[in-house]
């Protein structure tokens, strides 16, 4: 169901004044050099906001937030580079446990998810290494899982295993941070992540005991995510357009603003181009996640593929217009630009979503 | 979503709907084939399209109620035009029902509208525009056709160049200098001339795909009466850029692009070429450039209609969408190998079939060279980026 547009545009609003008095470039150093990774008060006010119950429904304190509402969100995530969980915990998490838990998990896990007391990152990622895949065996769980998002601080996990008994079908399970053994990291553009190790882990399953393959809702919310990143990348988008416009004006070299050059000019425009693309494809991937699985995948793959290669086409020419700024860990751009490379690793990158697109497409022929 | 967008996107899509059942079982088949190989329509194809789109109430359905329109909404003219391009149907001549009607009931005399308007709705007389000269190109404004007043009549001095169909044309809408003294901008008029009045030579221009399209429109001592002056004397530029404004949303581009996607997966599909992974591959690019084309275009359009628009969006569907266009023609030649380069001027004027197959490999050739200008006519894609750059970006 959709959401009332003066909602989405209320909520919109508020996320761009909370972010532009609260989580400025120069505020946001101070949570890039906290060693928690993440603003502890920032994480606080989300709850206050209610962007952590943004997906929840309203009888549990929630707003029902659909997917354009979900993006009103995620763009000012993406404007301000916000550090903190609000994709991995409010949105994945959250849509999983939404889709795949018992009435009873609900109950124990959403107020604490809403209120920010209780912080949720989804493992979904084998460590390639033999013998090292998750697999759930009688309540515990054995192997490991890299580079999970936020898995340096979240509290508990949501890892995709293996049921090895019910014949390996993919099933989620929830673990409390303290059953794993984890090596955490920061990624490039300064949030954290973790490689867990599990072993004979106290595991419960998501979802009723002995509850079919959670490979549907797994793609669902994985879709959603996919969705939340193209909206991410158009609030990164916006950002270097402003800025490389503003530069262009006000850069002066051989005695001219640099963007009199027709050659700049032309680049800018393209950027431009890719931003109105980037922004009617997020719709479209939006609108698409109501659709049947097959038309969805096909849409919201397509989306992310052209939105990946589109927004890194937009940070490289705006760090090269900057000049030697733009590679400078002063200004922003740079920070854009190394988000977008990391926001690439995340829920599948350009390659793969192409080939999910071209499958759907074509597959009929 | 307002009221009134959720109405003008069902109105579209009925609209998209009808044009499927015209294309199904009303459409001749003899033309729908003809246009769907590419191959040359001459005048006579034209004006029985033309005069088929008036009858089913689509021609001028764009025009105000007033003038006998449908009052359509930029949404259902675009959805118009994609759709008839999808289904492979032939161009819809833009030169009366589009361009001068629109300059006519907006600026034109009582007499001029009676005079004209209901002969350019059913296409009895046949328009052609005179606007680019040797040296105006994409600086139109520096044109040099000069009227001379004398009388109750300019005299008509000039050469008019890339003339579309003139030598078909009834009537010529020119732009032409009426004052060298004033302001570039200032010293154009909009005249409508006669092309049978004396003085008016009309010469082809050959171009590579072999079809004769466009001409140079000579003009010596051509005597056009005060009468055909449209609006004030010197506001003629004033009219153009209307006329730009009222043409800006080039749905055909996305439905062209469309249809030769369509296309090209079945040849390929036919010569057993989907296994080339790099061909497969290839199509699945075009593929992903339609979506993004097709999604940002209807937006650019709905934000038209509700205010949210940047000025850019015309130049942005006109830029990707030929770009596209050109490169699914591109490929889709270079996979019918030699078919593809295989040349009968005769046939595809005769509604022959090419030398070698399939049936509608030359007029892809026909239609590849042709499109070729798509991203020089209407405002070269370089004017388009220098217009977004001024326009939207401020630089």
């Amino acid at each position: 169901m959709s959401m009332d547009p003066e909602m989405v545009a209320m909520l919109r609003d508020n996320a761009q004044r909370y972010a532009a008095d609260n989580y400025s470039f120069q505020q946001r150093r101070s949570v890039l050099h906290n060693p928690a990774g993440h603003g502890i008060q920032a994480w606080r006010d989300y709850a206050e906001l209610g962007w952590l119950a943004l997906r929840m429904p309203e009888d549990c304190g929630g707003m029902s937030a659909d997917t354009a509402a979900v993006g009103a969100v995620m763009e000012v995530v993406g404007s301000h580079l916000l550090m903190e969980p609000i994709l991995a915990s409010a949105i994945v998490c959250t849509g999983l446990v939404l889709k795949q838990a018992t009435p009873q998990q609900q109950a124990n896990l959403l107020p604490r998810m809403a209120d920010g007391s209780l912080k949720l990152a989804f493992a979904s990622i084998d460590d390639p290494a033999p013998g090292a895949a998750c697999e759930l065996r009688g309540g515990t769980l054995t192997g490991s899982k890299i580079g999970v998002l936020h898995g340096d601080i979240a509290d508990q996990f949501i890892i995709c295993a293996c049921n090895v008994d019910a014949g390996g079908v993919p099933v989620l399970c929830l673990t409390e941070a303290a059953q794993i053994s984890r090596e955490s990291f920061r990624l490039v553009d300064g949030r954290g992540a973790a490689n867990l190790r599990f072993e004979s882990a106290v595991a419960e399953r998501l979802g009723p005991e002995r509850g079919a393959s959670a490979a549907a809702v797994i793609s669902e919310v994985c879709d959603e995510a996919t969705v939340a990143l193209c909206a991410e990348a158009l609030g990164v988008v916006r950002c270097l357009m402003a800025s490389t416009c503003e530069y262009l004006k006000v850069r002066k070299q051989f005695g001219k603003p640099i963007g009199a050059n027709q050659a700049l000019q032309h680049r800018a425009v393209d950027m431009f181009l890719l931003q109105q693309e980037i922004a009617a494809l997020t719709q479209a991937a939006q609108g698409a996640m109501e659709r049947p699985a097959a038309e969805r995948a096909r849409i919201v793959s397509g989306a992310r593929a052209y939105v990946i290669t589109a927004a890194r086409h937009v940070a490289n020419e705006a760090v090269q217009m900057h000049g030697g700024l733009g590679i400078s860990d002063e200004l922003d751009i740079s920070h854009y630009f190394r988000r977008l490379m990391v926001n690439t690793a995340l829920f599948g990158g350009r390659d793969q979503h192409f080939f999910r697109f071209t499958e759907e497409t074509l597959s009929s022929l | 979503m307002s009221e009134s967008m959720l109405q003008a996107r069902l109105r579209a899509a009925r609209l998209k709907e009808e044009i499927r059942h015209f294309c199904a079982h009303v459409m001749p088949a003899d033309l729908l084939a003809k246009s769907r190989r590419h191959q040359v329509l001459d005048k006579a194809d034209y004006l029985r399209w033309m005069r088929l789109l008036q009858t089913q109430g689509w021609a001028i359905a764009h025009w105000p109620r007033e003038h006998n329109g449908q009052d359509w909404s930029p949404l259902e003219r675009f959805a118009f035009e994609d759709e008839l391009a999808r289904q492979g149907c032939p161009w819809v001549i833009p030169f009366g029902v589009k361009y001068v009607g629109a300059v006519i009931y907006t600026y034109g005399s009582e007499a001029q509208k009676r005079r004209f308007l209901p002969k350019i709705a059913n296409t009895e007389e046949f328009w052609a525009q005179g606007y680019s000269e040797p040296e105006a190109g994409s600086d139109l404004v520096a044109l040099r056709t000069y009227a001379e007043r004398d009388g109750d009549h300019y005299v008509v001095n000039g050469q008019k160049v890339w003339t579309t169909y003139a030598q078909w044309a009834d009537w010529m809408f020119c732009l032409v200098r009426t004052d060298r003294e004033a302001r570039p901008q200032k010293g154009i008029s909009f005249l409508l001339i006669d092309m049978k009045s004396p003085g008016i030579k009309v010469r082809p221009i050959a171009t590579m795909d072999g079809y004769h399209h466009v001409n140079e429109v000579w003009l010596k001592d051509v005597r056009v009466p005060v009468g055909n002056l449209v609006g004030h004397e010197g506001e003629g530029w004033t009219y153009a850029k209307f006329l730009l404004k009222n043409e800006r949303t080039a749905g055909a581009l996305v439905g062209m692009a469309w249809h030769a996607l369509h296309r090209l997966q079945r040849l390929a599909k036919e010569q057993g070429l989907l296994d080339q992974s790099l061909l497969r591959c290839r199509i699945a690019e075009y593929e992903l450039r339609f979506l993004a084309l097709e999604e940002t275009a209807y937006q650019a359009v709905e934000a038209m209609m509700d205010g949210s628009e940047n000025g850019g969006e015309a130049s942005l569907i006109k830029i990707r969408g030929t770009e596209l266009y050109q490169d699914i023609a591109a490929a889709t030649v270079d996979a019918l190998g030699p078919a593809g380069v295989a040349w009968d001027a005769a046939a595809l004027h005769a509604g022959g079939l090419p030398p070698l197959r399939p049936d509608d490999a030359g007029g892809l050739l026909k239609d590849h060279l042709y499109n070729r200008a798509a991203t020089i006519f209407g405002g070269a894609s370089e004017i388009q980026r220098n217009i977004v750059a001024k326009v939207v970006l401020g630089l």
